[in-house]
């Protein structure tokens, strides 16, 4: 099973994880990452990673677990 | 997110408060406002230190159910158990108490250092290494903890180590990266000291107070040690009393005795009191309360790091809020953005809530709080959500009248300390 993370000191609120993985990441009034809540359903494993890679900060991740 | 600079909050203010204890004082015994234990009286009180191999003291630190002091109440032996044997491991002790109403840490460093060196002394034999740090942020504790060092012939390996003295910068995480160099500010993984710490190597890192009580426990064998405190984590600890309290100061009680009777409360006294300081929990029934950190967790206010406060019934107990909750919102180390953006949009809430603005700003700074929540690297945001959310429950009277006529009525009575940002 796999899960989001977000390292928060790297995270800068560019946003651009939520417009690749909008089924489980929606932005607060700051721009900063709201993640729902739970393990990543397999059909959404590689949107996952792709919005990880995506991220200019570096701080998305998806963590085995 | 990356942000220039860390505010910093002036702590070296030297007056210690009163030192005082409900029944024999351990920690404390010898200990005044005024007066320091020297080694000598250190070892009349005391008796010699005698070395204790690392399997005695896990199984005695077991026995005796220790939990870290500094606010997260984690098992001692566990931490114990989870260090390497290895010259290369390092104790670090934290003093760098950062929160503006605490002074139990720098009370035992000013006035009992030796036992905090004995206490790491202890677990630095039992680990076989030489290598001890102390942390500290104010002159004072520092001097004291040196005089100390010089009073003994067995410490001399140990290092005192001036670090920052931000909020967060006292999170022991904070201290190690910056005794490793870096900036004084968590990091964004969780890595344990006890994998990941000075020097990159096993550290077994705790509180101060931890500490004296492992000294304390080296000096006293474990049956001696549990012949005070309740079963379930015997021994005694040290807390804060601010504010409209029986004993303001610093304060050794046995564990297990009731809240209420530390603050002299009738039965069925409604007065808010805080629990846990400032990342801490404001309630308004405590009969059923006592000073146990797995008690307190469970009814769900935390000891923390041992600070409880009372706001007397002539003093408006939000305008205290909103001054805590800005001094929260500018402690923020600027690292995370929900903390960074949510804190000070909250403590405009809170003070929008003194100047009665009504249910709109109230259902945002709701909203903030849900937001902020389990957003950061470091327990700040979750401390401070914690602290304001149990102050707009138990405070809901009070709430009402700021709300109906902009104020309650009751003066700002300037009890609980924020030391302005330096």
């Amino acid at each position: 099973m796999s899960t989001l993370r977000v390292d928060w000191t790297r995270c800068d609120g560019h946003g651009l994880c939520a417009r690749l993985l909008p089924e489980r990441i929606a932005l607060d009034e700051w721009g900063f990452p709201i993640i729902a809540a739970g393990e990543l359903d397999d059909g959404l494993v590689r949107a996952a990673r792709r919005a990880a890679q995506a991220c200019p900060a570096l701080a998305l991740r998806v963590d085995k677990s | 997110m990356t942000m220039t600079d860390v505010p910093r909050i002036a702590t070296d203010h030297d007056r210690l408060p009163p030192v005082l204890a409900f029944g024999a004082p351990r920690i404390l015994a010898g200990a005044a406002q005024d007066r320091r234990v020297d080694l000598a009286a250190h070892r009349t009180l005391h008796g010699a230190l005698v070395p204790r191999s690392r399997g005695w003291l896990s199984s005695s630190l077991a026995q005796v159910r220790m939990k870290g002091r500094g606010g997260a109440a984690f098992p001692v032996s566990i931490k114990l158990d989870a260090m390497p044997n290895a010259r290369s491991a390092s104790v670090l002790v934290n003093g760098s108490e950062s929160e503006p109403a605490s002074w139990k840490d720098r009370v035992i460093m000013r006035q009992c250092p030796h036992l905090i060196l004995d206490g790491a002394l202890t677990i630095a034999q039992a680990l076989r290494t030489k290598r001890i740090t102390i942390a500290v942020h104010d002159a004072a504790s520092a001097r004291s903890l040196e005089q100390a060092c010089r009073e003994r012939s067995d410490a001399s390996s140990v290092t005192i180590s001036i670090t920052g003295n931000a909020f967060v910068g006292g999170e022991i995480r904070a201290v190690i990266n910056g005794l490793n160099g870096g900036r004084a500010l968590p990091g964004g993984r969780r890595v344990l000291p006890t994998v990941d710490g000075i020097d990159h190597k096993a550290t077994f890192a705790s509180n101060v107070e931890t500490f004296a009580q492992i000294g304390l426990l080296a000096l006293l064998g474990a049956t001696e040690y549990a012949r005070v405190g309740s079963t379930n984590e015997p021994g005694t600890t040290l807390v804060t009393m601010v504010g409209d309290v029986p004993f303001p100061g610093v304060i050794e009680v046995p564990i297990g005795i009731p809240i209420a009777s530390l603050l002299q409360s009738p039965p069925g006294d409604r007065r808010a009191v805080l629990i846990g300081g400032y990342h801490g929990t404001w309630v308004d029934h405590i009969d059923h309360l006592v000073v146990e950190r797995d008690a307190l967790r469970i009814a769900g206010a935390p000891l923390n790091a041992g600070v409880i406060a009372r706001i007397s019934a002539d003093h408006c107990a939000l305008v205290e809020v909103a001054r805590v909750t800005s001094l929260l919102a500018s402690e923020s180390a600027g690292q995370c953005g929900p903390c960074f953006f949510g804190l000070p949009a909250i403590a405009r809430g809170v003070q929008s809530m003194v100047e009665g603005a009504g249910s709109e700003p109230m259902s945002r700074m709701v909203r903030h709080l849900d937001t902020v929540s389990g957003r950061g690297a470091c327990a700040h945001p979750d401390g401070s959500v914690q602290f304001v959310r149990s102050a707009m429950l138990t405070l809901d009277a009070e709430l009402r009248q700021h709300t109906e006529h902009g104020t309650c009525g009751r003066i700002d009575g300037h009890v609980l300390p924020v030391v302005a940002a330096a």
